[in-house]
């Protein structure tokens, strides 16, 4: 049986990056696996001018005075950017890990038994649990993003 | 003590780097490293199954993550549970640094001054720093071939100005290694220098980390040692004040060519050995390979600090091939 707990859409700009989105849900009951499904995109800023833009402004920010024309005319070194956002998994007794990665669409799975690479493995336990979504970057004028969470019993993938 | 050569600064798959654990372990110990910290961003659960791989390669593996904020990316080592990263904004990072502290971990800077948001996210230093004693230590040198770098070479004068400001702070490098694949870039180690003992490993390489017990080369180990007043001292201890004015100390370098024989490669050259301190070059020697040594008799005048440097060609640049990490002045 698949019960969803979290089913949700939702769009961000770049005034959102740097912060964190977090989902908070409860788990009625011990069940053997949690799933978590987060997809995003774009994941790449196409625009070249505005790309161009964007590096220039970080070149600024990062760059020494005397580096600054010798790091604008290789602005292209920094191509593509592209949106970054985490996932990070809370329990009710404790932190299960992050998937700090760049793929745009992640399956995570929880369970006693096993986790994707970056959560822990541990009991699907009842109580509040957190999916936390961080932006670490947001460069496309809008972002959009799904995530779906859910309990699973045994024998039901 | 023994001198171990590591890398503090690695990936594997369970966040952003292509490779298990023990593909790392094993291409770490390929290279000749006796140690590695695995530094996953924001997750330690690639360190499972770490004492298997530890018994396998006959390598030590620390524990570590990289706090991968927005605001800059901080190496921690030495601990065994997730600190969370998320609730520490650009002015809180002392917050942070004090768990890690209380937790008997150390936190480095990574790659402070490499290219940030949204190039690289988060990947320079913005946190705020209002004391310098919370550092224990900065990735000086970071990835490959790196004192030829523009952002290493600030991060090394930035540590250089630390200690001219009279903190002790730890310089190391880091490969920041994520994939296996192959590269004709000469490769950084921090060679640390362990307390001998049954001490676990862990707390044998925040000792040393902690009191700045490092060396840091692309090749041959740099070792520093000042003799004042009969007692001879080491990199990252400190010769007592109270001494006489005008006294002198002697300070002796020497570089290991010997060391992970046939790993690294320097065309026969005449290297330069200078001694380096808050007053300057204090001296310098034109060497070669076979008598890798100096020694100078010192004034002992308003020192702070003293490293050795090792000067040279790598790949037709001159650069900096070696640093010690710096005997203090009490
Ligand atoms: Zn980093
Ligand atoms: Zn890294």
């Amino acid at each position: 049986m698949k019960t969803v707990l979290v089913d949700a859409q939702g769009k961000v700009t770049p005034a959102g990056s740097k912060s964190h989105i977090a989902y908070r849900f409860f788990v009625p009951n011990a069940a053997d696996r949690l799933g978590v499904h987060f997809t995003y995109g774009p994941k790449y800023l196409e625009d070249q001018e505005k790309a161009k833009l964007l590096i220039e402004q970080g070149i600024e920010a990062y760059f020494e005075a005397e580096y600054l024309e010798q790091a604008k005319a290789r602005w292209q070194s920094y191509l593509p950017l592209q949106n970054l956002i985490t996932v990070s998994v809370d329990a009710p007794d404790g932190h299960r890990g992050a998937a700090h990665r760049h793929d745009r669409e992640q399956l995570h799975v929880l369970s006693r038994h096993e986790a994707t690479p970056g959560l822990a493995q541990g009991e699907i336990i009842p109580g509040m649990w957190e999916v936390t979504l961080s932006l670490h970057a947001i460069v496309t004028d809008v972002c959009d993003y799904t995530l779906k969470v859910w309990l699973e019993e045994e024998g039901t993938r | 003590m023994k001198w171990v050569a590591c890398e503090l600064h690695t990936h594997t798959f369970h966040s952003d780097g292509r490779q298990s654990l023990a593909e790392l372990a094993a291409g770490a110990k390929n290279l000749g490293f006796d140690c590695i910290a695995l530094t996953d961003h924001n997750t330690m659960t690639g360190l499972a199954g770490k004492e298997v791989i530890e018994r396998e390669t006959g390598l030590s593996i620390i524990s570590g993550m990289e706090w991968t904020t927005f605001f800059g990316h901080m190496v921690t080592i030495g601990l065994d549970e997730f600190l969370d990263w998320r609730p520490v904004g650009p002015g809180d990072i002392h917050a942070g640094l004090s768990r890690v502290h209380e937790r008997g971990g150390l936190a480095g800077m990574a790659h402070p001054f490499r290219a940030g948001s949204p190039m690289c996210t988060g990947c320079y230093w913005e946190f705020e720093i209002s004391d310098w004693n919370d550092i224990d230590y900065i990735e000086v040198w970071s990835t490959t071939f790196a004192p030829v770098k523009n952002n290493n070479i600030r991060a090394f004068r930035l540590w250089t100005e630390k200690l001219n400001e009279g903190y002790r702070i730890a310089a190391t490098s880091g490969r920041d290694w994520h994939h296996q694949d192959p590269t004709d870039d000469p490769l950084s180690v921090t060679y640390l220098q362990l307390e001998e003992g049954d001490a676990p490993i862990t707390a044998k390489v925040v000792g040393a980390l902690s009191a700045s017990r490092a060396s840091v080369t692309l090749g041959p180990l740099l070792n520093l040692e000042v003799t004042s007043r009969g007692t001879n001292y080491g990199i990252g201890s400190a010769v007592p004040g109270g001494r006489a004015s005008g006294s002198t100390f002697v300070a002796a370098v020497s570089a290991d060519f010997q060391v992970r024989k046939g790993h690294w490669k320097l065309e026969d050259q005449r290297y330069t050995l200078k001694l380096d301190s808050n007053k300057g070059i204090l001296a310098e020697e034109i060497i070669t390979s076979d008598a890798p040594r100096l020694e100078a008799e010192i004034p002992d005048e308003d020192l702070l600090w003293i490293r050795a440097e090792l000067w040279g060609m790598v790949k037709g640049v001159r650069t900096i091939i070696a640093f010690t990490n710096a005997v203090y002045f009490d």
